[in-house]
């Protein structure tokens, strides 16, 4: 968790995070590559970045103690590929924030932008908080 | 590439086996390192009771699949809606399948509509859900 990490009660609809921006550096589409047994192409594969965004914003909220977070669903939608080098901006929102009986589901909503403020991907994340 | 986008038409499978060392080094690329993928003590003491690969991974020979079939028209022009049903672990096989259920036309532009699903090596289903491709204008 990082250390200004946002409390998990304060995520309510509406929410949204403050923009956050990421290097795609190529040793970070190597690691990912070499980790999906995977070939390069000279872009930064779409699901390299969604993993990255999604690691740092899980990374940006603390959980209630003794929690476990669980990706329950994905969504994504793509619209370009980018190089490898290239930095990108994420903005995410709490769409929804759901209880059901000892289950709560948090669902994140997400664009994401290059440094051309074109849209990258989109997509919606719900995170499983079983308790 | 596939060389015919027909209806029913059934994409190549990928075929990974899960390591624990895989999902380690997933956690590097991507940076989650939530101990439930990585901490072997204490997944134990989870409802899990064990290590479990990341969702993403799982998605990421989803892609895999996808992008041999359909190329840059996946990568930059592709929906995807998946469900995780229940954990990859390390000394899994998964097999990603999936085929072509519906070749749709909106607007001059054809859609290829597809489902997928990752089953281990017990055939239960771990990842399931559907794709949708955009194809070249009028291409059938």
């Amino acid at each position: 968790m990082q250390g200004n990490a946002v409390n998990y009660e304060e995520l309510i609809p509406g929410y949204e995070f403050p923009p956050a921006s990421y290097e795609l550096s190529a040793s970070l589409v190597s690691k990912y590559l070499q980790a999906v047994d995977g070939a390069g192409d000279g872009f930064v594969p779409p699901l390299a970045i969604t993993a990255c965004v999604i690691a740092a914003m899980s990374g940006s909220f603390s959980l209630p103690p003794g929690t476990i977070a669980i990706h329950a669903s994905q969504e994504l939608e793509f619209f370009k590929l980018v190089p490898i080098g290239a930095t990108i901006e994420c903005h995410t929102r709490v769409a929804q924030k759901i209880t059901r009986g000892k289950m709560s589901m948090l669902i994140l909503e997400l664009e994401i932008f290059d440094q051309g403020n074109e849209k990258v991907q989109s997509g919606k994340t719900t995170i499983a908080l079983p308790t | 590439m596939l060389t015919e986008i027909q209806e029913g038409k059934t994409l190549n499978p990928v075929v990974k086996h899960i390591t624990q060392e895989k999902i380690n080094l997933y956690a590097e690329a991507s940076g989650d390192f939530n101990p439930i993928h990585i901490d072997e003590s204490f997944a134990a003491k989870t409802p899990f009771g064990g290590t479990i690969a990341h969702g993403m991974l799982n998605l990421a020979y989803v892609s895999e699949m996808m992008t041999s079939a359909f190329g840059q028209n996946w990568l930059s022009g592709g929906k995807l809606r998946a469900k995780f049903k229940e954990s990859a672990r390390p000394g899994d096989t998964m097999t990603i399948n999936g085929k072509i259920d519906c070749v749709e036309q909106k607007d001059d532009v054809s859609y290829a509509n597809c489902s997928f699903e990752c089953r281990n090596q017990k055939g239960e289903a771990i990842v399931a859900g559907e794709v949708i491709v955009k194809l070249s204008s009028g291409k059938r």
